[in-house]
C-alpha cells in the first residue's frame, strides 16, 4: 500500500445560515473550494482521477453534487466524481475513499471535499399535499382540475422542514439537541461547564481570526452580483463572548431541566472545504509541497441516542490500531457539536468504569484542552455538517505546520450513532 | 476528380453530393458550376429519378458560397454581368427540373449556397449549431447575384428577406424553420432520409414548394398591399442609410432590385439582379471589402511565425491586474472556455474585475446570446486571488498591470520565480518595449507582447509583439491564443507604439493642431466621420483618455522627435482635471452610461476662437497623410512585414473604414507621386513634420505601390 498525502486544501469561510451565503448554492461553494484547493496544491484539474464530496443535504437541483462541483470547477468530463454521506463524517468519508483509491494504486490524484449549504436545505410538502399535486397534474379536464384544487386545505401548505428532519434520528425520533441533553444528564454536566467551553471556543476563534490565522486556510468569497463585499471571516464568532451573555440564553431542547442552549451548541452554517490527495511518491516526483500524510482512520458505531460519544469510541479504537497512546498525538481537533457532547467525551475517556464497560480497556486519558481545538471549533466556527471533517483536517494541518508538530488527530461525533477519527502526520 | 457525385437510391431518389476535393469547404466556383449543369442535365434526362436531394459530404459545411477569388478577379462590368447570368441560369435548371428537389443543409450555407438551396423546391436544415443560412453578399460589397434577391422574398416574405439581405445576417436551423426558409429542422443523422422522404412525398403530390404566407393582419398589410410594401421599403432604406452612412452602396442596390422586381416572374427579375450587380462587382468598395476578406482568411491560416513552430495548447491563463483591461481579458478568455486565475493586490480591485466580467456576461444574457446558467458557468471559470498560488500550472500569464516599466519587470520576476520560466509571459502593454520589459528576465524567450485594445470585448485587434529574444513558440502560442479568444492578431516587432498607437498618435496630434488653428471640434470630428472613421479624432482622444493620450504622445515624441512633436494643447489639458470619457468630461461631456452629451465649454476656452474652416477634403488630408507617412517608415523598419498587416491592424484596431480597404490600400489608390507632392506641399505650408518619408519618395520615383506584388 502506498502512503497518501495531502498536497493542498482550501475552504470557504464558515457563514451562519441564511446570511451572506444564502443565495449561493452548495455546488457553487464546493466549486470555489475545489478550484482554490487545486491552485494551492499546484495540481491541474485534468490531473485528477476522482472527485469525491461529502454532503448530507444534497441539493435537489444538483443530484450527485460532487459531480456537479467537478464540472463547474473545469475538471474534465472524463474524470468521474461522486458524493458520499455519513452524516457529520461525510467529509471525512470523502478523504477515506480517496485514500483507499490512492493507497491501492487506483488513482494518483483525488480531490476530497465536503460541502453544506444548510440555508438551502429545502422545505417539503406533506404526503397528503403531494398526492393532491400529483392528482392535479393528472387531471385532464377543467372540471377535474377544479375539483382537485378545491380539495386543498390550508394545512396542506404547512411545510415539512428538511433541516429539522435531517437533525432528527429516524429510529429513535430523538433530535440531536436531545441527544446532547441525555449526555449532559448522564455525565452530570452543568450549564456552567458547557458555557465555559462555549466561551473558550469563541475566544480562541476570535483570537485566531484577529491574527489572520484562519484566513490562511480560506478562499475569500466575493459576493455576487456586485463583488464589492467579500466573505473572508467565519461570521459566527461572537467577539468578546462572556459567561453573562451565554447565561441569558434559554435551554432549547428541554425547557424545564435542560442545559443545552443555542449558545453552547454548534451553529447551523454554510461552507465548503476541499483537500487534494496524492501518493507520497507522486508528490515527491512532481515537487509538490506535502502538508501531511494520512496515517490512519476509523469509524465506530454506538447508541444513536448517545451519538455525541462518537469520538470516545473512535479515538481509542484508532489509537489501538496505530499502537499509539493519547500522549503520542501533539494536537487534537474534536468537533464541538454540543458542549455537553464534547464534555461527555472528555469525562468518558477519563473514566475507568466507562472505558472498562464500553471499550473493554482501562482509562484512556485526561484530555488536555490546551492541545485541543486551539482555534475554536463547531460552537464558534459553525458546523456545516458535510464539510466539518475536511475543515478539521485542514485546520489541523495548518496548525501543525505553524507549531512544527508531527502528529495530529481529528475526530467527530456522527448523527445516527457513529464516531469517526483520523490521524495525520507531518515529517 | 470532380466535386459532384450523383447517387441513385433504391427508392429512385437521386442524391447529388457536393465534395470539393482538397478543400474544407464547398464553393460554387466556375468549374463546379459547369459540373453542376452537366449533372442537372443528366438528372433531367433520366426518366426514372423521382426526386433530387442536394447534400454535402463536408463536415459542418453545406456550401460556403461562390468563389470569392473569382469575384475578385472580375474587373469588367460586362464580364461581371455575363458570369452572373450564366450562374443564374445554371441554378435555374434546378427550379426547372420536372421532379421535386430538396436541399439537405447541414452546416454553413451562405451566399451562393443558399441561393442554390432557394432554387430547390424545398429546404431542410439540421439543428447542428454550426448550421447557418444567409445571403451575406453585401459584406463583400455586392448583392446576392445567383437569384437570391428574387427567390428569398417569395419564400420568407419581404420583411424577413430584407432583414437578411440588407444586413447580410444569418439564421440557424430553428430560426430558418420559424421564418419558413426551411420546411423542417431535423437532427443531422436523419437529414438525408427526411429529405428523401420529402422529395418522394412531393413527387406524389402536385405541391410546388411552400409559398410565403404572412402571419397576422399587420404582416398581411405590410406584405400584401402596395401601401404596406412601400412603408417597408421606406423604413428599410432609412435603416440602411443610418447604418452605412451612405458609404456602402450594396445594401441600397439590393433594396432597389427587390423593390423594382417585386411581383415579377423570376426569369425577368434575374436579369435585373445581374444588371444591377455588375457595377458593384467591379467597384472599388467591393474590391476593398474582398481585400479585407482575404486578409482575414490569411489570419485564419497563419501561425504568426515564419517556420513550422507549433503553438502550445492553452487551456489555463493567469491575468495579472483586474482593472477594466484585466477584467475584460479574463471575461473573454472565460467566455471561450479557458480557465482564468485573476490576480491583483487588493480584493477591491479583484471585485471590480469580476464585476466587469459579470457585466459583460449579463449583457450577453440580455441579448439572448447566452442562457443565464451558461453565463454563471463561464463566470465561474474566473478564480480571483491575491497570491500567486497555482501559477505554475498555467499555460500563459497575461499581465495588465499599470503601464510602468519597473512594475512590469517586478511582476515578470515574481512570475518567473514561481514558474521557473515554464509559463509564457504575455504583456498587455500599449507602449513599453517588450525587449525592455524582458531585459532582466532569465527566460526572455518566454516574454511576448499581447496588446488588446479597449474595450476588450469590442475591439477585434490584438498586437502580438516580439521582443528581440521572444521565441517562435511564445509568439505562435500567443498568436493562436488571440485567435482562440476570437481576436484578429497582427505580429509586430518591438518599437515605440508598435503598430496602431504609432499611427494613431500623429493622427490625433494633427487633430489637436487643427483645433489650435481655430478649426472647431465638431468640424474636425465630422470630417473624419465623413471619411468613414467610426468616431472623430477628438472624440477618440476622449475615449483613449486625455492623460493617456498626452502620456503616449510625450513618449513617442521622445522617440521620434520633431515629426511627432506634440501639439501644446494636450499638455495644457493635462494641467486641467479633464480626463476624457472615463472621467465624464473631456472635449465632450458624457453621462453615466458613457453616452456623449455635448461639448465641454471649459476646454473650448483653451482653443482660439473659431475661424472659417478649410474644406473637409483638406482636413481629411491633413489628418490621414501623416498616418500614411508614418506607416511607410514603420514598414521599412520591419515593425510589421506587409502592407496587408498595416491595413488589418488599422481596420481592426481603429475602425479605419473597411470600404477603403485599409490605410495603405487607400494610399495606393492615391498613388505615391501624389502623396509625395501633397506631403511636400504641407511641409512647406504648415510644418516640416509633414515632410514625406524617404520610402514614399522612393515609391514615387519608381512609380510603385505599397502593396507592390503583395496584392
Amino acid at each position: 500500500m502506498r502512503d497518501v498525502v495531502v498536497v493542498g486544501g482550501a475552504r470557504t469561510p464558515n457563514i451562519r445560515f441564511n446570511t451572506l451565503f444564502k443565495e449561493i448554492p452548495a455546488q457553487e461553494l464546493g466549486r470555489i473550494a475545489l478550484t482554490e484547493a487545486l491552485y494551492r496544491a499546484g495540481v491541474r484539474p485534468d490531473q485528477l482521477d476522482e472527485v469525491i464530496f461529502g454532503c448530507i443535504g444534497n441539493p435537489p437541483e444538483a443530484s450527485n453534487v460532487g459531480r456537479v462541483i467537478a464540472l463547474m470547477a473545469q475538471v474534465p468530463e472524463r474524470v468521474p466524481a461522486f458524493t458520499v454521506a455519513r452524516n457529520c463524517a461525510s467529509g471525512m468519508e470523502s478523504i477515506m475513499e480517496g485514500t483507499y483509491r490512492i493507497a491501492c494504486g487506483d488513482a494518483e490524484y483525488v480531490a476530497a471535499g465536503g460541502v453544506e449549504s444548510m440555508s438551502n436545505i429545502p422545505l417539503f410538502f406533506k404526503r397528503a399535499a403531494q398526492d393532491k399535486f400529483t392528482a392535479l397534474g393528472m387531471a385532464r379536464t377543467l372540471g377535474k382540475r377544479l375539483g382537485v384544487m378545491a380539495s386543498f386545505r390550508p394545512a396542506d401548505f404547512g411545510p415539512v422542514i428538511g433541516l429539522l428532519q435531517g437533525l432528527t434520528d429516524y429510529n429513535t425520533k430523538i433530535n440531536m439537541g436531545q441527544t446532547a441533553e441525555i449526555l449532559a444528564k448522564e455525565f452530570n454536566t452543568t450549564r456552567k461547564e458547557q458555557d465555559e467551553l462555549a466561551m473558550l471556543s469563541h475566544n480562541r476563534a476570535e483570537a485566531a481570526t484577529k491574527r489572520g490565522r484562519l484566513l490562511k486556510e480560506m478562499a475569500p468569497v466575493p459576493l455576487p452580483p456586485k463583488f464589492t463585499q467579500w466573505a473572508k471571516e467565519d461570521n459566527g464568532i461572537r467577539n468578546g463572548q462572556s459567561m453573562e451573555a451565554l447565561a441569558k440564553l434559554k435551554p432549547a431542547f428541554d425547557r424545564r431541566y435542560g442545559t443545552v442552549t443555542a449558545g453552547n451548541a454548534s451553529q447551523i452554517t454554510d461552507g465548503a472545504c476541499c483537500l487534494i490527495l496524492t501518493s507520497s511518491e507522486k508528490a515527491k516526483a512532481e515537487g509538490l509541497k506535502v502538508m501531511g500524510r494520512i496515517k490512519g482512520f476509523t469509524t465506530a458505531g454506538l447508541d444513536p441516542a448517545r451519538m455525541g460519544l462518537g469520538p470516545a469510541y473512535a479515538i481509542p479504537k484508532l489509537m489501538k490500531r496505530a499502537g499509539m497512546a493519547y500522549k503520542d498525538v501533539d494536537l487534537y481537533e474534536i468537533n464541538e457539536a454540543f458542549a455537553a457532547q464534547f464534555i461527555a467525551c472528555e469525562k468518558a475517556l477519563d473514566s475507568e468504569t466507562w472505558c472498562q464497560a464500553n471499550l473493554g480497556s482501562g482509562r484512556f486519558a485526561a484530555m488536555d484542552r490546551a492541545i485541543t481545538n486551539v482555534n475554536g471549533s463547531g460552537i464558534a466556527l459553525g458546523h456545516p455538517v458535510g464539510q466539518t471533517a475536511n475543515r478539521l483536517i485542514l485546520t489541523l494541518l495548518h496548525e501543525m505546520e505553524e507549531r512544527s508538530l508531527g502528529m495530529g488527530m481529528a475526530s467527530l461525533c456522527v448523527g445516527g450513532g457513529q464516531g469517526a477519527a483520523m490521524l495525520v502526520e507531518r515529517r | 476528380m470532380g466535386a459532384l457525385s450523383l447517387e441513385i437510391r433504391p427508392d429512385w431518389v437521386g442524391v447529388l453530393w457536393f465534395d470539393l476535393p482538397g478543400e474544407k469547404v464547398n464553393k460554387l466556383s466556375s468549374p463546379v458550376m459547369e459540373e453542376l449543369e452537366a449533372t442537372l442535365d443528366t438528372v433531367a434526362k433520366d426518366g426514372r429519378i423521382k426526386g433530387l436531394v442536394i447534400a454535402s459530404r463536408k463536415k459542418d459545411v453545406f456550401i460556403a458560397g461562390a468563389d470569392v477569388n473569382e469575384i475578385r478577379g472580375v474587373t469588367d462590368e460586362k464580364a461581371a454581368f455575363e458570369s452572373a447570368r450564366r450562374a443564374q441560369l445554371i441554378l435555374h435548371k434546378i427550379a426547372q427540373l420536372s421532379v421535386p428537389s430538396v436541399a439537405a443543409i447541414d452546416g454553413v450555407c451562405l451566399g451562393g449556397g443558399l441561393e442554390l438551396s432557394l432554387a430547390c423546391t424545398y429546404r431542410i436544415a439540421t439543428d447542428n449549431p454550426k448550421t447557418s443560412l444567409g445571403l451575406v453578399e453585401v459584406k463583400l460589397g455586392i448583392i446576392p447575384g445567383f437569384g437570391g434577391t428574387q427567390r428569398l422574398p417569395k419564400v420568407v416574405g419581404l420583411q424577413e428577406s430584407l432583414k437578411m439581405i440588407l444586413n447580410g445576417s444569418t439564421v440557424d436551423g430553428k430560426k430558418a424553420l420559424r421564418s419558413g426558409l426551411v420546411s423542417a429542422c431535423v437532427p443531422a443523422g436523419l437529414l438525408i432520409e427526411e429529405a428523401a422522404a420529402l422529395a418522394l412525398k412531393a413527387a406524389h403530390s402536385s405541391a410546388k414548394g411552400r409559398p410565403f404566407k404572412p402571419k397576422g393582419a399587420m404582416n398581411w398589410v405590410l406584405e400584401k398591399t402596395p401601401f404596406g410594401r412601400n412603408l417597408v421599403f421606406k423604413k428599410s432604406r432609412e435603416a440602411v442609410l443610418k447604418a452605412t452612412k451612405g458609404q456602402y452602396p450594396a445594401p441600397l442596390a439590393a433594396l432597389e432590385v427587390i423593390r423594382k422586381t417585386h411581383g415579377m416572374p423570376v426569369e425577368q427579375g434575374l436579369e435585373i439582379e445581374a444588371r444591377e450587380n455588375a457595377p458593384l462587382i467591379v467597384s472599388d468598395v467591393s474590391k476593398n471589402l474582398i481585400h479585407l476578406f482575404f486578409l482575414m482568411e490569411g489570419v485564419k491560416k497563419a501561425t504568426g511565425v515564419a517556420g513550422d513552430t507549433k503553438a502550445l495548447p492553452v487551456g489555463r491563463v493567469g491575468v495579472l491586474g483586474a482593472g477594466v483591461m484585466g477584467g475584460g481579458i479574463a471575461q473573454l478568455a472565460a467566455d471561450r472556455g479557458i480557465s482564468v486565475r485573476m490576480k491583483d493586490i487588493k480584493e477591491e480591485f479583484l471585485g471590480k474585475g469580476l464585476a466587469e466580467a459579470n457585466r459583460l456576461f449579463q449583457a450577453k444574457v440580455k441579448r439572448r446570446r447566452l442562457k443565464k446558467h451558461e453565463a454563471q458557468f463561464r463566470l465561474d471559470r474566473i478564480s480571483p486571488t491575491l497570491a500567486y498560488d497555482g501559477f505554475g500550472t498555467l499555460d500563459v500569464v497575461i499581465e495588465a498591470v499599470v503601464e510602468k516599466l519597473p512594475v512590469k519587470r517586478q511582476v515578470l520576476k515574481e512570475v518567473e520565480s514561481l514558474t521557473g520560466g515554464k509559463v509564457i509571459f504575455a504583456s498587455n502593454t500599449s507602449s513599453l518595449p517588450i525587449t525592455e520589459i524582458a531585459a532582466e528576465s532569465a527566460h526572455p524567450g518566454q516574454v511576448v507582447g499581447m496588446h488588446f485594445f479597449n474595450p476588450v470585448h469590442r475591439m477585434p485587434l490584438v498586437e502580438v509583439i516580439r521582443g528581440k529574444k521572444t521565441s517562435d513558440e511564445a509568439a505562435a502560442t500567443v498568436y493562436a491564443l488571440a485567435k482562440a479568444m476570437g481576436k484578429v492578431p497582427v505580429v509586430c516587432s518591438d518599437g515605440p507604439g508598435f503598430l496602431v498607437n504609432r499611427l494613431l498618435m500623429p493622427y490625433m496630434n494633427e487633430a489637436a493642431y487643427l483645433l489650435l488653428e481655430g478649426v472647431p471640434v465638431e468640424v474636425v470630428d465630422k470630417a473624419m466621420l465623413a471619411f468613414g472613421m467610426p468616431m472623430g479624432p477628438v472624440r477618440l482622444m476622449d475615449e483613449v483618455g486625455l492623460d493617456v493620450a498626452y502620456h503616449v504622445g510625450t513618449y513617442l515624441e521622445s522617440c521620434f522627435k520633431d515629426r511627432m512633436k506634440g501639439a501644446p494643447l494636450l499638455k495644457a489639458i493635462s494641467e486641467t482635471k479633464f480626463l476624457g470619457k472615463k472621467g465624464g468630461a473631456g472635449f465632450y461631456f458624457y453621462d453615466d452610461k458613457g453616452k456623449e452629451t455635448g461639448l465641454n465649454p471649459e476646454l473650448q476656452n483653451l482653443l482660439p476662437s473659431a475661424k472659417p474652416a478649410p474644406p473637409e477634403g483638406s482636413l481629411q488630408e491633413r489628418m490621414v497623410l501623416p498616418m500614411i507617412n508614418e506607416a511607410s517608415r514603420l514598414l521599412a523598419e520591419g515593425i510589421v512585414r506587409t502592407a496587408g498587416e498595416v491595413d488589418l491592424g488599422m481596420i481592426m484596431g481603429t475602425g479605419f473604414p473597411p470600404f477603403r480597404g485599409g490605410l495603405l490600400r487607400y494610399a495606393d489608390t492615391l498613388g505615391a507621386a501624389r502623396l509625395a507632392e501633397r506631403l511636400s506641399a504641407l511641409a512647406q505650408q504648415v510644418d516640416s513634420r509633414f515632410a514625406p518619408s524617404p520610402q514614399i519618395l522612393d515609391l514615387a520615383k519608381h512609380n510603385a505601390t505599397f502593396y507592390g506584388q503583395e496584392a
